[in-house]
């Protein structure tokens, strides 16, 4: 008997006609490290929660099929019960918190409270988790003011807190910033020297193929494959279920680098391995990674055709000056919320036309930086120029047709019936006229891929579409700078591909596009200016080439290189 | 985080006392003045709830929510003082409008009232963390599910307080104006109360998850991490506040008061 | 009568309930900010009414004026649970009876959870008020009546009436505004018929 049986599962949510999971069978043994992988919308999040009961227990709708989980029925068995064999971790470190506790060691011992375990061993549990996960000098803080990165280890440790055999981690690090990232990793490398099960849902693919046994493949709620990590990233029909290889497996394609049973290596380590082996020459190698890094295109499925500088073929068309290029221009900027307690001393800052992205941890100031630039933060003192015009005075609503902000959390935004209606709210607000505003919401929406959707409402939209619902909210006021909050956040690989090709369109029409990213990989791949910074302070400023491989740089911002960049560095270390 | 508790730990003596003796002062401060019907009771009991608050430095904090309230006990002495319905010993005149003794009074007994219960109310406030209250309250028997709801609303309210200004600000970025005619306003209204609902609302759904996987719908009883003994001022302020009761019933039964 | 009480105390219910508390938080808050002269402080209480039938949106009602009373030392807030309470029971009830199906429908709820706030506030401010509410407007309509020799009684429900019934009538509004475009998969979480269909 495995310790989880899935045998013809099938279910369907409340109010929707089609099959949420259609009719998987497969069984995960005690020890394995599990991953599953597939496109958003493929049922990756409903198959985890149908090991804890909580589908169909808790959202109604239409099941089959059955699931034991270490003996108990999750159709039937209470959640509260099947809580102490399987912990869950989901994405988003607020929601979910007790949100009844004020401190981190209340919230690590609430669930043993509810089990009704005695006082001296929850006690004795909570001490131990927190120790073993590092956050035991946070104990006496209120987990709202933590760090995603620390909320996410305590959202863990609260689980594991209930001794659970398996622990099911639903993307925990899709909302992180990269030290947050590390720090969730960290733990679960910890993690698997236990012996305990994990299964774990992903999309940085890198990740899944380093840490598991195996792989669950998904799409459109059936299963496809279930198989070693080798076997499942080099499958020739990937890209087909919306799932990108790991960088590494894609090199080893391209150069036919295959292990001996014919599947491609899927780890860095892997990878450089087999290349010893076999006594590959390295400076093929190299030639062939540098050709990919430095050409913006590292995926098959792209049109590999490289656009002209935009910066360059504007100026040739404006006027011929050499300041039109400049779009703002910031000097001796001085921020502070608090005063006497300086986010910015004196910035410097010229942005041209170039797609620019901004990297850096929480707390760099990144967000700060282009909430000035929008003008819903005013600077302390400095000059801000857009254009050649002063707008540190400008009030948001004046700006409003300049300048677009898309945020993070599309749900900050959408209020209306029906994407079209959320989309020429901003059009219509700066003052175009219907048919204006209409046109431009129809050819954003296009411009997102998601002019068929129009007339439905956002909310019954997944979170992925309804950042592309805001994003096109933007695009529609056909602003001459748009400012990209962390995009890339809950998109899977096609989403992220969707969002490269809209930078290259804005950037071809001579719009300025800034985006904050925590996503290095998607940075090399779409940007020609990255700024990095830290506490505040602009530490470089360049090419992602040159960026990326300035070590002092990204150490003090505490970022890692590109997957291909490290592996291209291994290699020349090794040359 | 700012938190919309006006409690703070500021280590008096006030703060280390049992949550439900203060609960029982409580009580006692409000009803008995009520009982005994005698405007120079109200004024007893607010001396007593001023000098316990002082003694534990926390009159100043008390100071803002009698503020608040002073306008409406400041219209009510205006309109009772002139229009009450048994308005009949001229006090004094202001130019065309005149003040009555009965309208005066009655108006001092509702002032006198608000004022207590809020310098009552203030003691318990001030002084007690509401998350200790419910947890011995649910000790005592008071359902879990609703001891949640109430700590779920002190952390919750600051989290929406902070989407509230991204909010404001990503409307205002797609040009929407909060300021200008009412109108303007009112139309303004909808785009930032909607997302906070639909927000709120949808991330329901996550917490109810987070809270079942972590067992809050066993049937098991909860066991409590913390316990809070009952001490000797505790027994006091207990016996105290309840033994004034009968005196007071009697006293006014009797016809001394 | 026993199915339009029905209530659903599931987890999801439970977590409802502070969401809906915060949000007449932040509807009134919102009020402020735009300078609205209006409260909207109940829009929370109406959606929880809505979601989860009579007792849920009393209990938010209760409750939210409770707490709020207990924690920031408002007790005038305190008075009026019961209000809030019986806002809460009576839009309930009109949505179970299908009375938030279609905005006209909706104006009619609206109405009667302004009537129940009027008529429960009522001797709440003859009592704890001698009859005023503290607002500017309803208070200048009671000084009147008291000028012209009407009761006291009569004087109060006129100075509610003029403060309630418009807040509840735009609360409505935007009440259904916001309910009428829930997704499904949100709103069957709450609803206490939901049962689990077989796929077998």
């Amino acid at each position: 008997m495995s310790l989880i049986e899935i045998k013809n599962l099938k279910y369907r949510y409340p109010g929707t006609t089609e099959l949420a999971l259609d009719d998987i069978s497969l069984s995960i043994e005690k020890g394995e490290f599990i991953g599953i992988a597939g496109e958003n919308g493929a049922g990756k999040s409903t198959l985890s929660q149908a090991l804890l009961g909580l589908i169909p227990q808790f959202y109604k709708g239409a099941y089959g099929g059955s699931v034991v989980v270490d003996g108990l029925t999750a159709k039937t068995a209470p959640v509260a019960e099947l809580c102490s064999k399987a912990g869950l971790v989901f994405q988003n470190p607020f929601n979910q918190l007790s949100g009844a506790k004020d401190t981190v060691y209340d919230e690590v011992g609430f669930g043993l409270q509810n089990l009704g375990t005695e006082p001296s061993e929850i006690h004795a549990r909570v001490e131990e988790v927190l120790k073993r996960f590092g956050i035991w000098e946070y104990r006496d803080r209120n987990p709202f003011d933590l760090s995603g990165g620390q909320l996410q280890r305590v959202a863990i440790a609260s689980v594991l807190a209930m001794n659970p055999g398996i622990l099911i981690l639903d993307e925990p690090t899709s909302q992180l910033d990269p030290a947050g990232s590390e720090e969730v990793f960290h733990t679960v490398d910890e993690l698997t020297e236990t012996g305990i099960t994990i299964i774990m849902i992903e999309q940085k693919i890198e990740k899944l193929a380093e840490y598991c046994d195996k792989i669950i493949l998904m799409h459109h709620g059936r299963l496809i494959d279930f198989d070693t990590p080798e076997k499942i990233f080099s499958r020739d029909d990937l890209m087909e279920y919306g799932v990108m290889p790991p960088v590494y497996t894609e090199f080893a394609r391209k150069n036919a680098l295959r292990l001996p049973d014919g599947n491609y290596p899927v780890t860095k380590k892997g990878l450089l391995e087999l290349i010893k082996s076999r006594g590959v020459d390295r400076e093929k190698l190299l030639t062939a990674l540098l050709k990919i890094i430095s050409s913006d295109v590292c995926e098959p499925g792209m049109e590999g055709d490289k656009i002209k500088s935009p910066g360059k073929g504007f100026s040739a068309e404006a006027s011929g000056s050499e300041s039109s290029d400049r779009t703002f221009t910031v000097e001796d900027l001085h921020f502070s919320y608090i005063k006497g307690n300086e986010i910015f001393n004196g910035i410097n800052l010229c942005l041209d036309r170039r797609p620019t992205a901004i990297i850096g941890q929480n707390g760099a100031g990144k967000t700060t930086l282009v909430r000035i630039l929008k003008g819903l933060l005013k600077p302390d003192s400095g000059r801000l120029d857009f254009r050649g015009q002063d707008i540190a005075s400008k009030t948001v609503a004046e700006l409003a047709g300049k300048v677009g902000y898309v945020f993070q959390n599309p749900d900050d935004q959408i209020f209306k019936y029906n994407v079209l209606d959320e989309v020429m709210f901003g059009p219509l607000n700066i003052g175009m006229t219907r048919e204006e505003a209409a046109e431009r919401a129809h050819e954003a929406l296009r411009t997102v891929g998601l002019q068929e959707v129009s007339g439905k409402n956002p909310y019954d939209l997944e979170l992925s579409d309804r950042k592309m619902v805001a994003i096109a909210s933007v695009l529609a006021m056909d602003t001459d700078v748009i400012i990209l909050d962390e995009p890339t956040i809950a998109q899977d690989y096609k989403g992220r591909k969707k969002i490269r090709e809209i930078i290259r369109d804005l950037s071809s029409k001579g719009k300025l596009v800034i985006a904050i990213l925590h996503d290095m990989d998607f940075v090399a791949q779409s940007f020609e200016r990255v700024i990095a910074m830290a506490h505040g302070e602009i530490l470089a400023d360049g090419t992602p080439d040159e960026i990326f491989r300035n070590h002092p740089v990204l150490e003090k911002a505490a970022l890692n290189p590109p997957h291909l960049v490290s592996l291209m560095e291994e290699l020349e270390m090794e040359a | 985080m700012k938190s919309i508790s006006l409690y703070s730990d500021n280590g008096s003596w006030l703060v280390k006392l049992h949550p439900f003796s203060k609960m029982f002062y409580l009580v006692a401060a409000i009803l008995i003045p009520l009982i005994s019907g005698r405007l120079f009771m109200f004024a007893i009991t607010v001396f007593i709830s001023i000098c316990m608050l002082g003694s534990a430095r926390m009159l100043k904090k008390a100071l803002p929510l009698i503020a608040f309230s002073f306008t409406i006990i400041l219209t009510i002495f205006i309109i009772q003082g002139i229009f009450y319905k048994d308005n009949d010993s001229l006090l004094l005149s202001l130019g065309p409008v005149n003040f009555y003794r009965e309208g005066l009074l009655y108006s001092a007994h509702i002032g006198f009232n608000i004022l207590n219960m809020l310098l009552s109310f203030s003691v318990l406030v001030l002084s007690t963390s509401p998350s200790e209250l419910v947890e011995e309250l649910e000790k005592k028997g008071f359902s879990p599910k609703f001891g949640y709801i109430i700590n779920s609303v002190f952390q919750i309210v600051p989290e929406m307080m902070g989407t509230m200004h991204t909010i404001s600000d990503a409307q205002r970025s797609r040009g929407m104006e909060t300021e200008g005619k009412l109108m303007t306003r009112i139309k303004a209204f909808l785009p930032l109360i909607s997302p906070v609902v639909m927000s709120a609302l949808t991330s329901t759904r996550e917490r109810a998850i987070a809270l079942e996987v972590r067992g809050f719908g066993s049937k098991v009883k909860k066991t409590y991490l913390y316990s809070h003994p009952y001490s000797t001022a505790d027994q006091i302020m207990k016996w105290v506040s309840i033994l004034c009761f009968p005196a007071v019933i009697i006293l006014r039964v009797t016809g001394i008061l | 009568m026993g199915k339009l009480f029905k209530t659903n105390f599931s987890t999801a219910v439970i977590v409802l309930i502070p969401a809906c508390i915060g949000i007449n938080y932040i509807g009134k808050l919102f009020a402020q900010v735009l300078k609205l002269p209006l409260w909207l402080d109940c829009i929370g209480t109406c959606i929880g009414a809505i979601l989860g039938g009579p007792v849920i949106g009393g209990i938010c009602g209760a409750a939210n004026n409770l707490i709020y009373g207990f924690t920031t030392g408002d007790n005038i807030t305190l008075v009026y649970a019961l209000t809030s309470l019986f806002i809460g029971i009576s839009v309930g009830v009109m949505s179970r009876l299908g009375f938030m199906e279609s905005f006209p429908k909706a104006m009619i709820t609206a109405c009667v959870g302004g009537l129940a706030a009027v008529i429960v506030s009522t001797p709440l401010n003859i009592i704890y008020w001698g009859g005023q509410t503290g607002n500017v407007w309803g208070d200048a309509v009671f000084a009147a009546t008291q000028a012209a020799n009407l009761p006291v009684w009569l004087g109060s429900l006129l100075d509610e009436l003029v403060v309630d019934v418009p807040d509840k009538l735009i609360t409505g509004v935007i009440v259904y505004l916001i309910v009428s475009k829930l997704p499904g998969k949100l709103t069957s979480l709450y609803d206490a018929n939901a049962v689990v269909e077989s796929l077998d």
